[in-house]
């Protein structure tokens, strides 16, 4: 390997030389030059001059040149056993090269070429980008070619192209990985980078390729089959020639060949293939179909076969009576048997075996054809509903051929992505970046439920180009489609907006709620941790328990939060755990969504992007605490059906009143929170309210202190922007004289229940008295009500009057 | 270097591209006409008509035989009828590919002989 070196003077090196010479305005000059020579010569030779025989035989040259570079040069081959640089460094590098190049030099050309074009769009990486990193000194180009030649043999890459060479730039600048890191690239990505480019290559070179395929009169030995055209799909007409992207997955590829040996010997003649849903057992029929189609690699007993779909929904509305189906299915499998080149594919089989609706129950017809094995089915199964026939039907499925059909791993999907994007960008007329298909993966695995990879990596790629970004799909355009198809915030904060908001996020929340300041800057903290993508990815937001009296805004803060940054109150999730005291409550909680709608997973799979309120946590029962664990250490929480789902764009708050007295006395005595946070911790867990392995889940316990008076009056001024705000349509304004307000504390205050009879008070003096006053057209819109102490008391002294009389009547 | 190049590409390489791409094209003709498979088939039941078997009497089993022998020597016909078009196919295929690979072959050598015909003056009378 230390004797690779790069020779100027090479044969290919020179042919290199010439080939970069051809470009379009060079052969349009030798076509115009044969043209003239040819024209001279045919005239000379009507004047008589043989001079005529040389300029003809010279027209020839320019031809044989344009023969020459379209079929060597312009896709110059490495040399058979290479030895050297030049020998396999792709001919649109070698021959801009000069004698004695340096990195610098390299990061110029590869700009010019097809592999830089490709990594320039498809990561991001330009000329700017590698001439930052590269240097002008000659000798460091030993280490380059050493590097590049170990990419090349690594990537078993077919030439040494401009995306080696990139790779190779990087990987020997001493700041290169972390100026990639800026990309968010490490090397391995530009590895996957040149297998994608080689892969491109591969499929350009297989189209070019004439493929055996049976010709017009393949068919001519097998039977009719219009019932079939009628009720099915041929997907192999659909097809029309091998498709080579279809056989790239290598999972895939061994699933194929499994089929094709089931077929091709004497077992049963049916294969299930069974796994979750977006696995890809779609494409894998239509792999095997182009397979067939392909006779030089299909086995002899089912080439050129025809693969049609059966649709159940297609059946049951053209045949919708059960006995008209019974009749019409046995004559189509006849029809398929008989014509010898038939595989019948049941998609979704697991609707050939129930009722309901799009299904039919068909397994009285189907049992005795999958028993005797002699016609060719396939059968696809999602994994849970293969289960359940199983149990229905056990004869059924041990008379199957399985095979187990797994998610892709993340290799496999971007390979699969990679594929998909040549339609998809053709589709939508937009250039898919690398770093697209890595962030469709992660946020695949992350956001989207019960579906397979690379299903749901697919599912999202396509939402993702209608984000594209100047025709460019990005990371970014991944996150805006996750971000406003489920409603989570995926990137980090950029807007300024959102910036601002972040920064002032405790003034925000406290234009909702009085004081608490330690609880609320605990609560933005780590919001501001999430949205600049410091906190831990596998964990909720942040996980709390606010300890506290009642009527301290515990959950005002949450409702708070909510609206706030979550953007709506409707991203509160709240469940009052007193309904959850007893032992069996805990399967309540991770119900099925399709059952019960309130249960807290299928909420947070609709809502994702919320608050989860837990309040009153400590009525809930041990059973379902030890539930709430995992979802409160790792930010999942699985389902009834077994169902992974996510936490970890939420923020999980508790609330308990327990210890509430203790706080009272501690600060009655004039402690501060802070003083006896840690004190009280512990004798709640002496006190056996809770666990430690429960405590010690939250990130952090916070404690809510009681409300003095001069707190209330804020808190009547809150109260009463909300009857303000409420007021706005009629134009009315409300005010309150200042010996008002504090005569409405003194009656309302009661340091057990905190702010919390201050609403109805208020309602009571305030909200009764402007209705009052607005029935006797007292008040009239664009008027500001200005409300005294004396009508405070009038209205309080005459509800107090109604009270007393309802209670001596009963 | 350029004539040289070009020279040594044009009789080795070129020429066996040349002659893979004449069988390659010859090899899609006799794909196309289905040469193969119809010569493997050559007296099977033309679509599959009246192939089946039948249990009966002696007359029903003699009556199917007929059918499937009148199927078959029916597919026999079509199918040699279409063996022949594309036999006629690639023997055309085959001259003209002869044609080319001489012409490429001699190609080279038209400006040197032109140059000789210039020289000696030589004009067709």
């Amino acid at each position: 390997m230390n004797n690779i070196k790069y020779n100027y003077h090479s044969w290919r090196s020179e042919k290199a030389r010439i080939s970069v010479r051809f470009n379009k305005p060079f052969v349009i000059f030798l076509i115009g030059l044969m043209l003239i020579l040819l024209a001279s010569g045919l005239y000379c030779l009507t004047i008589g001059l043989s001079v005529s025989w040389f300029l003809i035989g010279l027209s020839f040259v320019p031809a044989m040149a344009i023969e020459w570079y379209n079929g060597e040069l312009h896709h110059m081959l490495p040399t058979r056993n290479p030895s050297s640089i030049d020998d396999v460094l792709s001919a649109d590098l070698l021959g801009r090269l000069s004698k004695k190049p340096n990195p610098l030099e390299i990061a110029e050309l590869v700009g010019l070429v097809s592999g830089g074009h490709f990594m320039a769009t498809r990561f991001g990486i330009g000329n700017g980008f590698l001439k930052e990193l590269s240097s002008n000194n000659v000798d460091d180009m030993e280490e380059v070619w050493q590097e590049a030649w170990q990419i090349y043999k690594d990537t078993e890459s077919r030439n040494m192209s401009a995306a080696v060479l990139i790779l190779a730039l990087i990987k020997t600048s001493k700041n290169g990985e972390k100026l990639l890191s800026h990309l968010q690239l490490d090397t391995s990505d530009l590895v996957n980078g040149i297998k994608w480019h080689n892969h491109l290559r591969y499929l350009i070179d297989q189209s070019r390729i004439n493929r055996i395929n049976g010709g017009i009169a393949r068919d001519w030995s097998f039977g009719w089959t219009p019932l079939l055209d009628k009720f099915g799909q041929n997907i192999s007409k659909r097809l029309k020639k091998y498709d080579a992207t279809l056989d790239h997955l290598a999972s895939h590829e061994e699933v194929v060949e499994q089929i094709s040996e089931i077929f091709n010997n004497d077992s049963r003649q049916n294969v299930a293939l069974v796994g979750q849903s977006g696995v890809g057992k779609t494409q894998i029929i239509h792999a095997f179909a182009s397979y067939l189609l392909n006779g030089s690699i299909a086995k002899s007993k089912t080439r050129y076969n025809q693969v049609f779909i059966l649709d159940a929904s297609t059946l049951i509305a053209t045949a919708p009576g059960r006995g008209e189906i019974e009749q019409l299915l046995p004559k189509i499998i006849n029809e398929a048997y008989k014509a010898k080149n038939i595989i019948l594919c049941l998609d979704n089989a697991e609707l050939f075996f129930e009722d309901g609706t799009g299904s039919v129950d068909v397994s009285n017809i189907l049992l005795p054809i999958v028993e005797d094995g002699r016609m060719r089915i396939i059968f696809t199964f999602e994994e849970q509903k293969f289960l359940q026939i199983s149990q229905k039907a056990p004869v059924l499925t041990s008379n199957l051929n399985r095979i187990a059909v797994a998610s892709s791993s993340r290799d496999q999907t971007i390979a699969v992505m990679q594929d998909q994007a040549v339609t998809l960008e053709y589709q939508n007329h937009v250039t898919i970046m690398y770093q697209a298909l890595t962030e469709c993966y992660r946020l695949g695995e992350r956001y989207i439920f019960d579906v397979g990879m690379p299903g749901k990596a697919l599912r999202l790629l396509e939402a993702a180009t209608h984000y594209s970004d100047n025709g460019l799909v990005s990371a970014n355009s991944v996150r805006q489609a996750i971000e406003k198809t489920i409603g989570v915030k995926i990137g980090v904060a950029n807007s300024q907006e959102e910036k601002d908001m972040l920064l002032n996020l405790e003034d925000l929340i406290h234009k909702r709620m009085i004081n608490q300041s330690r609880a609320v800057k605990v609560i933005s903290d780590a919001l501001r941790r999430a949205r600049t993508g410091v906190r831990n990815q596998n964990r909720p937001i942040g996980t709390f328990l606010f300890l506290g009296p009642t009527g301290v805004g515990k959950t005002e803060l949450s409702k708070a939060l909510a609206e706030v940054y979550f953007g709506d109150i409707k991203n509160l999730i709240r469940l009052d755990m007193n309904e959850y005291s007893g032992d069996d409550d805990g399967r309540r909680l991770i119900a099925d969504g399709s059952k019960n709608a309130n249960s807290l997973t299928a909420r947070v799979m609709k809502r994702p992007f919320s608050v989860v309120l837990l309040d009153e946590i400590e009525k809930a029962s041990d059973n379902v605490l030890n539930t709430l664990l995992q979802m409160l250490d790792e930010g999942v929480l699985r389902d009834e059906n077994n169902r992974e789902v996510s936490f970890r764009d939420a923020i999980i708050i508790a609330t308990s009143n327990a210890g509430a007295d203790r706080i009272r006395e501690y600060i009655d005595r004039g402690y501060d929170l802070e003083q006896f946070e840690e004190k009280l911790n512990s004798e709640l867990i002496e006190s056996g309210q809770f666990r430690v392995e429960f405590l010690n889940r939250f990130d952090e316990i916070v404690m809510f202190r009681p409300l003095n008076k001069k707190e209330l009056i804020m808190v009547v001024d809150l109260i009463l922007s909300g009857i303000n705000k409420t007021l706005e349509l009629q134009k009315i304004s409300v005010e309150l004289d200042e010996n008002a307000k504090q005569y409405l504390v003194d009656v309302g205050y009661d340091p057990k229940l905190g702010a919390r009879p201050m609403r109805r008070i208020i309602q009571r003096a305030v909200e009764n008295l402007v209705a009052e006053q607005m029935l006797k057209d007292s008040v009239v819109s664009g008027t500001v009500m200005r409300v005294s102490l004396s009508q405070v008391k009038r209205m309080l002294d005459a509800h107090d009057h109604a009270d007393k009389l309802a209670s001596s009547n009963h | 270097m350029f004539l040289v190049g070009m020279i040594s590409w044009w009789y080795q390489k070129g020429l066996i591209n040349r002659a893979t791409m004449i069988i390659s094209r010859i090899r899609s003709t006799l794909d196309l006409f289905s040469v193969n498979l119809l010569l493997n088939t050559l007296f099977s039941p033309y679509k599959q008509i009246a192939a089946e078997h039948i249990d009966g009497s002696l007359e029903d089993k003699m009556r199917s035989f007929f059918d499937r022998l009148v199927s078959r020597l029916i597919g026999a016909v079509v199918r040699l009828f279409m063996i022949t078009a594309g036999l006629i196919v690639v023997l055309l295929q085959t001259i003209f590919g002869v044609v080319v690979l001489v012409g490429w072959l001699i190609l080279p050598l038209v400006p040197l002989l032109g140059l000789v015909l210039w020289i000696i003056d030589w004009m067709p009378r």
